[in-house]
């Protein structure tokens, strides 16, 4: 009798379950591009650091470069938002590639696919007090596949800066 | 029966109400489009045969000019969800151009709807330059809710001239099979239909 009871109420969970799968909505926070987390930065004093932002374009789709074929395509960009005195400068972006799509064959687009990596460096002025701050930012981005566009993205981001006296050691975490 | 079987007996009614309660009392976010008044948000699923959500959007260049879709009723209307900033939207066009030349004796009305945040006189640029010659409506949130989200671009609509929906499509079409849908949203729908030629 308890194994009969038992087995109805798995089937009840799994029905109510499976019922609401099917009603649910594709997501709309849909993402094509993901960012492989960074480890700790550190910068030493005034002597800026280096460092690699390394996104993937999921397989399939394709996101404008930061200089885009047309004026019209939205281009991909990299935003902070910094703690304290910390600055980013010499965000330097790869060049696209230019690809022919076959919706158009006619026209090249400068595209990034695949991995992307933005290189930029780290600064902080030579009197910053030590310790950790958080960067946060956001890779904007708008992607499409070989039929159709995708609206406006905004990945976010997150990384720690250390500011110490030693010496400037950008890490990246191993890749999972 | 024992206290065990009774208290499993009341966990398994216990879950299977709640379950329930949270499927159907809680508010929808997608009520099932039907044949009625046009109101309701298309789900992601099968749209034939529902009737198009009406709206009321600004027209581009209609200095505060509005149109309601449900004001085409009797026309065969091809509803084009697009941006400036989609490629394929804009292989689409000059057919669209050509189609609605050929086909408005026989009551097509194509409308585009541009579904993005930019200026108008941007978007007034971009329709100048591909020579757009149907009314280009602008898009809000609200209304790409109505029609499913639209999580991708170009989205057409077919919709026959009763206001159902014949087809939709995500991504390029060819020329082909846009003529194709169009002639089928002018053969279907209400008696009132403009006669053809």
């Amino acid at each position: 009798m308890q194994k009969a009871l038992f087995s109805i109420a798995a089937i009840a969970v799994l029905l109510c379950a499976a019922s609401a799968q099917q009603e649910s909505l594709p997501s709309k926070g849909r993402s094509f591009v993901t960012f492989e987390p960074l480890d700790t930065v550190t910068v030493m004093g005034k002597k800026p650091a280096p460092v690699e932002f390394t996104f993937h374009v999921q397989e399939g789709y394709h996101i404008n470069s930061n200089q885009p074929a047309n004026p019209e395509l939205i281009s991909t960009q990299l935003h902070f938002s910094l703690p304290g005195d910390l600055a980013i400068g010499k965000v330097q972006y790869p060049a696209g590639t230019l690809t022919a799509f076959p919706f158009d064959p006619t026209q090249k687009l400068s595209v990034y696919s695949g991995n992307l990596v933005i290189k930029a460096l780290v600064m902080t002025p030579s009197n910053s007090p030590a310790g950790t701050h958080t960067v946060h930012g956001e890779l904007r981005y708008q992607a499409c596949d070989n039929n159709a566009c995708y609206p406006p993205k905004k990945l976010p981001i997150e990384f720690n800066v250390k500011i110490t006296r030693g010496s400037t050691t950008p890490h990246r975490k191993s890749s999972k | 029966m024992n206290r065990n079987v009774v208290f499993v007996l009341a966990v398994v009614l216990g879950i299977t109400g709640l379950l329930f309660a949270g499927k159907f009392l809680a508010p929808h976010r997608t009520p099932p489009a039907q044949a009625g008044s046009g109101n309701e948000r298309l789900t992601a699923g099968d749209v034939k045969g529902s009737v198009a959500p009406d709206f009321e959007l600004n027209l581009l260049r209609g200095k505060g000019k509005k149109m309601k879709l449900s004001d085409l009723r009797g026309k065969g209307v091809v509803l084009d969800f697009w941006a400036t900033y989609c490629e394929p939207c804009k292989i689409e066009m000059p057919w669209f151009v050509d189609l609605q030349k050929k086909y408005a004796s026989q009551g097509l009305q194509i409308v585009g709807v541009d579904i993005e945040d930019i200026d108008e006189k941007d978007v007034v640029e971009f329709t100048h330059k591909m020579g757009i010659n149907y009314p280009i409506l602008l898009g809000t949130e609200k209304v790409a809710d109505l029609y499913g989200g639209l999580n991708g671009l170009p989205m057409t609509f077919f919709i026959d001239r009763s206001g159902k929906i014949i087809d939709r499509h995500l991504g390029l079409m060819g020329a082909d099979v846009i003529e194709e849908n169009i002639q089928k949203a002018l053969q279907g729908g209400s008696s009132s239909a403009p006669s053809s030629q």
